[in-house]
């Protein structure tokens, strides 16, 4: 019954702040308000909470608890943003909406319902993507978005329906087809290169905190839901069989990893070098899914959780540092607090201890080089390159004096960073709160992967 | 058979259509023809859930086009979707098809037990759709190419096992969002090219 609770009063609260989205004095303090008693909800749900709705199974695993939280929580600290520093009345309703298709991805227990959930979700930002359509080419960015995601996620879904309709006597060829549309339909999903041309648009043309909403709670969601895809849907065995699907995974996330911090070092502004970033650590994660190893699959889903939070941080830090620049390049002396985000949240994204970052990481780049050299070389030129990437930002930032005492008016992006980096900082001295509700969902998805 | 033949043309329709109004009014049509393909295995619940998503759907993208006039020229994309869906088509039902090859084939009218002008009317919904929106210049066609894969993907989850009710809802609710996240797109892009 809470499992619904909190799914409904999302849903129910998306409806009402719609009605009165544009009444910016209510729909944002209701907005935060309502996301807070879901991320309260959510915390007071026991580990493996079950129920159902319509004949579908729910269950809040340890796994699905930890993401929920994490990723409400980003939510909310973008809403926070929204309604303090830059009102757009279009993101209220759609960042409670996009949290009600999260929770409900996390708790839903059949694979199509979870993929359908998902695809509600990605559909969603499409509203707070376009602004000013006059002036800029957010419209064009939006409609290549809903392509990809329609595109990825009808591919996802028929793949799904059809591995449950099929009868398990069918070739292994089948199913092998079968496991290469849906990891082609996530990749996607998830904007992985060679699949990201979308989101470079986006970077350029959305506004920061629906860049947020999409980088910092919808991908890492795209990527739990993906793992707990595989594991409930039954195809795990067959790639197994067929070394082929593993490597095309392998292969899918090296090209992310290599090319999405390639195009980090050559980004022309602070969005696209957070985008690119986030574009690598997926290529990383997916490597880390492609061993099928418990320790890289742990690191694969911690590198993605993290990322979303530095992603929030660094792409509202961005976007208020462009904002009080004006005409001018980005500088820290504009918004101190703001660049002081930025730095921290690169700091997050490169995986660096003392960071909770850096365990997810370490996992993915070992274990990568135990599955192949090659593999694990190419990890670590990928970490180099965006550490540089990001260290050439944060010298720009910083090219020009910044008075240590001042600190810009309204620091929300600031402030909000800190309290990211706080929470990181203490993930980092506690990894096990990280680690072991992902490592207990590890579990199921071997057993799913070697079934007795 | 008479239903995926009526399916088949309505895609054709749908996607040769140079005016949005009238692509809506033939997605309308290929929503209903998908619904009868099947319907009389299917039960009655989830055969209202589909057209009522289909009418939803297709109602939005009527009001979305705003005027007669508006809509994207489907030019040699037309053929060339059709081309593609297709061998799609055939290469998806011979790799996936849950029907033996010697079985025999289903009859003009009446049941279809096997289920075999449901896999197909899908896979041709989906191949069309993947088509059109690799192909598509803007939203208008974009959003007809969701449509129809969502419309095929609605196909396929009758043929699972799992809770029919509850998935086709979730689907139906999918086409609803599809279409009106394409209606919003339509409208803004209307707006950049009409300045």
């Amino acid at each position: 019954m809470i499992l619904i609770a909190t799914g409904g009063l999302l849903a129910a609260a998306a409806c009402v702040a719609f009605a009165v989205r544009k009444r910016l004095a209510i729909v944002g303090p209701f907005t935060v308000l309502a996301l807070a008693a879901a991320i309260a909800l959510a915390y007071a749900t026991p580990v493996d909470t079950t129920g159902d709705l319509l004949d579908l199974q729910l269950r809040l695993s340890a796994l699905g608890r930890l993401s929920a939280l994490a990723l409400l929580a980003t939510t909310l600290l973008l809403v926070i943003h929204v309604w303090i520093d830059e009102p757009a009345y279009n993101f209220f309703p759609t960042a409670l909406a996009v949290g009600a298709c999260v929770y409900a991805v996390f708790v839903l227990v059949e694979p199509l319902a979870i993929c359908g959930a998902l695809i509600l979700g990605l559909l969603l930002p499409v509203g707070s993507f376009t602004f000013h359509v006059t002036e800029n080419r957010s419209v064009e960015a939006a409609v290549r978005h809903f392509e990809f995601v329609a595109l990825g996620g009808s591919l996802a879904l028929s793949a799904l329906a059809l591995a449950s309709g099929l009868p398990h006597d069918q070739p292994a060829t089948t199913f092998v087809l079968l496991v290469v549309i849906l990891f082609v339909a996530f990749a996607l999903m998830l904007a992985a290169i060679p699949f990201h041309m979308h989101a470079a648009l986006l970077a350029s043309e959305a506004p920061a905190p629906a860049l947020g909403l999409y980088f910092g709670v919808l991908v890492p969601a795209t990527f739990v839901a993906f793992a707990e895809v595989l594991t409930l849907s039954g195809l795990l065995p067959a790639i197994v069989q067929v070394t082929t699907v593993q490597d095309l995974l392998l292969g899918i996330g090296l090209v992310s990893a290599i090319g999405g911090a390639v195009l980090a070092l050559g980004a022309a502004d602070l969005r696209r070098l957070v985008v690119y970033s986030v574009i690598a650590n997926l290529g990383a994660a997916l490597v880390g899914m492609a061993t099928l190893s418990g320790p890289g699959i742990v690191g694969a889903l911690a590198i993605m959780l993290v990322t979303g939070a530095c992603a929030t941080q660094q792409l509202l830090a961005a976007g208020t540092l462009e904002a009080r620049a004006g005409m001018d390049r980005p500088r820290a002396r504009y918004a101190p607090l703001a660049a002081a985000a930025f730095v921290a949240g690169g700091i997050g994204m490169i995986g660096a201890p003392p960071l909770v970052g850096f365990p997810g990481r370490f996992f993915v780049e070992l274990i990568a080089y135990q599955y192949s050299g090659a593999a694990g070389t190419a990890l670590v030129v990928s970490t180099f390159a965006l550490l540089a990437a990001q260290l050439r930002a944060v010298l720009a930032l910083f090219s020009d004096p910044v008075d240590p005492l001042r600190v810009e008016r309204r620091p929300v992006a600031g402030v909000i960073g800190a309290v990211i980096f706080l929470a990181l900082l203490a993930g980092g001295l506690l990894p096990d709160v990280l680690l072991r509700p992902i490592a207990d969902f590890v579990e199921e998805f071997l057993k799913a992967l070697r079934p007795l | 058979m008479i239903w995926l033949g009526a399916v088949a043309v309505t895609v054709l329709a749908a996607n040769g259509a140079a005016r949005l109004r009238r692509a809506a009014g033939a997605f309308f049509l290929v929503s209903l023809a998908a619904d009868a393909v099947g319907a009389s295995t299917t039960s009655l619940p989830l055969l209202a859930v589909a057209a009522c998503a289909g009418t939803v759907s297709a109602a939005i993208l009527y009001v979305a086009a705003g005027d007669e006039t508006y809509g994207e020229e489907p030019g040699w994309r037309l053929w060339m979707a059709t081309i593609v869906a297709g061998g799609a088509t055939a290469a998806a039902f011979a790799s996936f098809r849950t029907v033996a090859a010697g079985a025999a084939p289903p009859p003009p009218y009446g049941d279809d037990p096997a289920g075999v002008t449901v896999q197909v009317a899908a896979f041709w919904l989906l191949s069309s759709g993947v088509a059109i929106l690799l192909s598509a210049r803007s939203a208008v066609r974009a959003t007809l190419g969701a449509l129809l894969m969502t419309s095929g993907v609605q196909l396929l989850v009758r043929l699972t096992t799992g809770p029919h009710l509850a998935l086709s809802l979730l689907v139906a609710w999918l086409q609803v969002v599809v279409a009106l996240a394409g209606a919003f797109l339509i409208v803004n892009e209307r707006v950049t090219r009409d300045r």
